[in-house]
């Protein structure tokens, strides 16, 4: 990649920052997941990091996709409906450059969005915490603020992964509704699709016991919750639930196939 | 908008954030804490006391679980070991993160004539902490506490082998230690079901023993034989008969042979002079029958007696309790029988000092409107005692216990007539039954107070009462009771004991669940139209679920899809739902909730770390005596609405 590809993947990647701090819908959206957070956060009246990372797993797991494909189904699909793609491709751009550049800018403004009130409702935990005796000797059994701090990262990577797989629908519709339809399937096969596809192979035989982990790998959300319950509550409950390797693997892949579908999508190089 | 700063500092947050995934999240081991500042468990309070009075050695152990906030002490290393393999332990406590124990190669320790440990008492030697892994124990040595086998820990090697060399056992290191068992654990279901059979078949054989004094030939008829009851004792023989026809006696006498004095029932009215006992027992096997007793001294704690044990630890409590006015005294009296006798008394009714196997049956004492003005039904002083088959009015306690290990109180019944204290107290009582006993309008009916240990409280019935049944101590049988319509049913501040079987209907709360450490099992109950089901004041979530099985709450929400008895969805008593369902319209329905759901799933997972409360996992879909539970709604349905 040459300096100019570079200025003009920042150009795009600004814009598209621009265009996200402008639409009011994401900043509707961003503060109903910050709500939704705070309260989870509240109501559990979480006295630790660990219980408050459990209490917040599956929220994250359903809200972020939700707010990813938000974020992003429209990000290049707008610009091919407004015509400006056909303005876009007059000018020296290359695919991977327009794409990579409207990724940067949608997936940083919704980690932004997923990690700022991850971070503040772990406020809560000193607030609400404390043991409440002085008369009996305590500590803080394995749970720890490194932990939590583990679980933002993570919940920021599944963020990551979510975005471009938004951008990929958003290259690969051609219309607004083919566009919505493809974002509230891929919604649903996240959220519930894979994990009961996994189930039903296991049930049917066709994914042995042995390939589960692996099976598992394969849904973005399964390898995210895979690795929240290695890496965070591993340590403080007794078993470990998931080798995470093959986790890292999975939400690897699906970042650089959607990347991949994205550029390969948006338009034809000919 | 430019990017690149926005962009900077997004990935740079990001990896160093990532920087966590580095770090041990366990961090530092942490370092001993004074062993009085631990959570103590393992051994009662009296063996630790005695313990330190005579100088023996208790290899202790304090451990930091992942899950719980708290540092453990334990009694004894081999409570540790037995504990960790309990069912349940880790799932309440998680992993220990580090473990210490006793470290004994500084010490010198030495086994006095009969194995107990001690350390002598010198300067240069001190007992300190070393980690459990770092640490080599000894193991099947001759050393032993007053609980027993014991293993003893060094943090050097040649310590060890010199203290095998001396008293004989193997070296060996945590993690073998760890696999072991050394059979301090809680009992089972089954094996404390053995313990109250053989407790009522001790007390079939005392009664049995004692009940062979009514046989006795009558020697002497006062009235026809002799003028008074008292020159009628004298004038009996040993195993005889004195028998006192139907009529009034002034009379306070003493036996001080294996005489029973025997009158018609409450036709025979012996009225003391409003001083002192009316019938005072002094020797063996003495019997007092088919009276009527009334003109009882009202002194609760006399303040000129003073005896030859004032050594003692509890000569103040053998003073404040054991020797005010009573109906019956038996002091000293071993195997001695009272049956059949009605006291009215302002202080006890009987009481029983230093006498071993005596049989309290079917007494009736009426006590005092207000509790503060009487005194105890029985009042069991340092003896092993059976009581039964009686009825106690109003007074302070039913049965009060002290020292009275092993004592059997049953089938009795308090009535408080909202006056009465408590219906059985227990204090410094270890391993006694409290069995079929029924208490209405006491302040509690049973309680057992003074952290003893194996205390079995199964079948009683308390309702109309502040508190239903409340077992301190640890490793304690609660099952089968009945608590209907009290402000608490159960409270709980026991450890390591079982609760099963009970049925709690109609109380304010049912439940008070109030130990600080949450080793109590908890399963097989039945609750129903409880105000608030549970309540919990101190310590983590607690789990209820037992081997995969909860109780029964007849509110929980849920359905039992899968016909394996448990319901499919897991029951927060505590929680802001759960626990207004059934009484608040509208609950039911947001307890079925998807988002609630899908978010108890995982709140369930370590409980340790959670505020207070309870979740039953495993929630039953039918009653487990549901006989007794339909019983007990009816009874609380029909009776006051509190």
């Amino acid at each position: 990649m040459n300096r100019q590809s570079i200025d003009q993947l920042f150009a795009v990647a600004g814009r598209e920052l621009t265009t996200v701090a402008r639409t009011r819908a994401f900043l509707a959206l961003a503060a109903g997941f910050g709500a939704i957070v705070g309260v989870l956060g509240w109501t559990g009246e979480a006295v630790g990091y660990v219980p408050l990372v459990l209490d917040l797993l599956t929220p994250v797991e359903v809200l972020v996709p939700a707010l990813a494909l938000a974020v992003g189904y429209r990000a290049i699909l707008g610009d091919r409906e407004r015509g400006e793609l056909d303005v876009l491709r007059t000018y020296p751009v290359s695919r991977p450059t327009y794409v990579l550049g409207v990724y940067l800018g949608r997936a940083s403004a919704l980690v932004v969005a997923v990690a700022v009130p991850l971070v503040a409702v772990a406020a809560l935990v000193p607030l609400f915490g404390g043991v409440g005796t002085t008369v009996i000797a305590s500590h803080g059994a394995a749970d720890s603020p490194v932990l939590y701090l583990r679980f933002v990262v993570l919940s920021a990577a599944f963020a990551l992964v979510l975005a471009a797989a938004a951008t990929a629908i958003s290259a690969a519709a051609t219309t607004t509704r083919t566009g919505l339809v493809l974002a509230v399937a891929l919604g649903l096969a996240l959220v519930i699709g894979l994990d009961a596809g996994i189930v039903a192979g296991l049930a049917g035989g066709v994914v042995p016991d042995e390939a589960l982990g692996a099976a598992l790998s394969l849904s973005p959300n399964s390898a995210f919750r895979g690795l929240v319950l290695s890496t965070v509550v591993g340590g403080v409950e007794s078993s470990a639930p998931v080798s995470s390797a093959a986790g890292v693997v999975g939400l690897l892949a699906w970042l650089a196939g959607s990347l991949a579908i994205a550029t390969l999508t948006v338009w034809s190089e000919s | 908008m430019n990017p690149k700063p926005v962009l900077a500092v997004i990935a740079a947050v990001l990896l160093v954030s990532s920087g966590s995934f580095a770090v041990d999240a366990g961090g530092d081991r942490p370092d001993p804490v004074a062993f009085e500042d631990t959570i103590t468990t393992g051994m009662t309070a009296a063996a630790t006391v005695q313990a330190g009075e005579r100088g023996v050695e208790i290899p202790r152990a304090q451990v930091f679980y992942s899950q719980y906030r708290y540092v453990v002490g334990y009694n004894g290393v081999t409570a540790l070991v037995d504990e960790l393999g309990r069912e349940g332990h880790d799932r309440q406590f998680g992993v220990p993160l580090t473990a210490y124990v006793s470290d004994y190669a500084t010490a010198e320790p030495t086994l006095d004539d009969r194995g107990l440990l001690g350390v002598p008492d010198s300067p240069s030697t001190y007992v300190g902490w070393v980690a459990a892994e770092e640490a080599y124990f000894v193991v099947g040595s001759e050393a032993r506490t007053p609980a027993g086998e014991t293993v003893v820990p060094f943090s050097e090697r040649g310590a060890a082998e010199s203290f095998v060399a001396s008293y004989g056992g193997e070296i060996r290191r945590w993690s073998a230690v760890r696999s072991m068992s050394f059979g301090t654990g809680p009992a089972t279901s089954a094996a404390f079901e053995r313990d109250v059979t053989a407790h009522h078949e001790w007390a079939d054989r005392r009664v049995a023993d004692a009940a062979a004094a009514l046989d006795r030939p009558v020697s002497v008829v006062v009235g026809d034989d002799a003028p008074t009851i008292a020159a009628a004792l004298e004038a009996a023989p040993p195993n005889t008969t004195v028998f006192v026809p139907p009529g009034r006696y002034d009379a306070n006498v003493t036996i001080d042979e294996p005489v029973t004095l025997r009158g018609a029932g409450n036709a025979t009215h012996l009225r003391g002079g409003g001083e002192g006992s009316v019938v005072t027992v002094t020797a063996d096997r003495g019997a007092v029958a088919d009276l009527r007793l009334s003109g009882v001294g009202a002194t609760h704690t006399p303040e000129d007696v003073t005896t030859d044990r004032t050594g003692e630890w509890d000569y103040r409590i053998q003073l404040g309790y054991g020797y005010g006015d009573a109906g019956v005294t038996l002091d000293s009296a071993n195997g001695s029988m009272v049956r059949n006798v009605s006291i009215d008394t302002p202080a006890n009714g009987v009481v029983a000092r230093w006498s071993d196997n005596a049989v309290v049956d079917g007494v009736r004492v009426n006590g005092t409107e207000e509790w503060s003005e009487g005194f105890m039904g029985v009042m069991v002083m340092d003896s092993r005692l059976v009581v039964q088959n009686s009825t106690f009015v109003g007074g302070r306690d039913g049965v009060y216990t002290h020292l009275g290990d092993g004592t059997v109180v049953r089938n009795n019944r308090m009535v408080g007539e909202d006056g009465m204290r408590y219906g059985v107290h227990e204090m410094y009582t270890s391993d006694a039954l409290v069995a079929d006993n029924t208490v209405t309008g006491a302040s509690t009916g049973v309680i057992v107070m003074t952290r003893p240990t194996a205390n079995l409280v199964v079948g009683n019935v308390v309702r109309d009462s502040y508190s239903g049944i409340n077992v301190g101590g640890r490793a304690s049988y609660v099952a089968r009771n009945t608590v209907v319509g009290n402000h608490y049913g159960l409270e709980a501040p026991s450890t390591t004991s079982m609760y099963e079987q009970n049925t709690v209907v109609g109380n304010d709360i049912g439940f008070r669940a109030a130990s600080l450490i949450p080793t109590n099992r908890v399963a097989a109950n039945d609750f129903a139209d409880n105000r608030r089901s549970v309540s919990a004041s101190l310590g983590p979530l607690r789990v209820w679920t037992v081997d995969g099985r909860g109780n029964y709450w007849a509110n929980a929400p849920g359905d039992d899809a899968d016909g394996d008895g448990v319901l499919d969805r897991s029951f927060r008593p505590t929680g802001p739902v759960d626990s207004r369902v059934g009484d608040v319209a509208g609950a039911s329905t947001l307890a079925e909730s998807p988002a609630l759901k899908a978010l108890r799933g995982l709140q369930g997972l370590v409980p340790g770390l959670r505020p207070t409360g309870v979740v039953d996992e495993a929630p039953l879909a039918q009653p487990v005596a549901p006989d007794r539970l339909a019983a007990a709604r009816g009874s609380n349905q029909t009776g006051e609405n509190r």
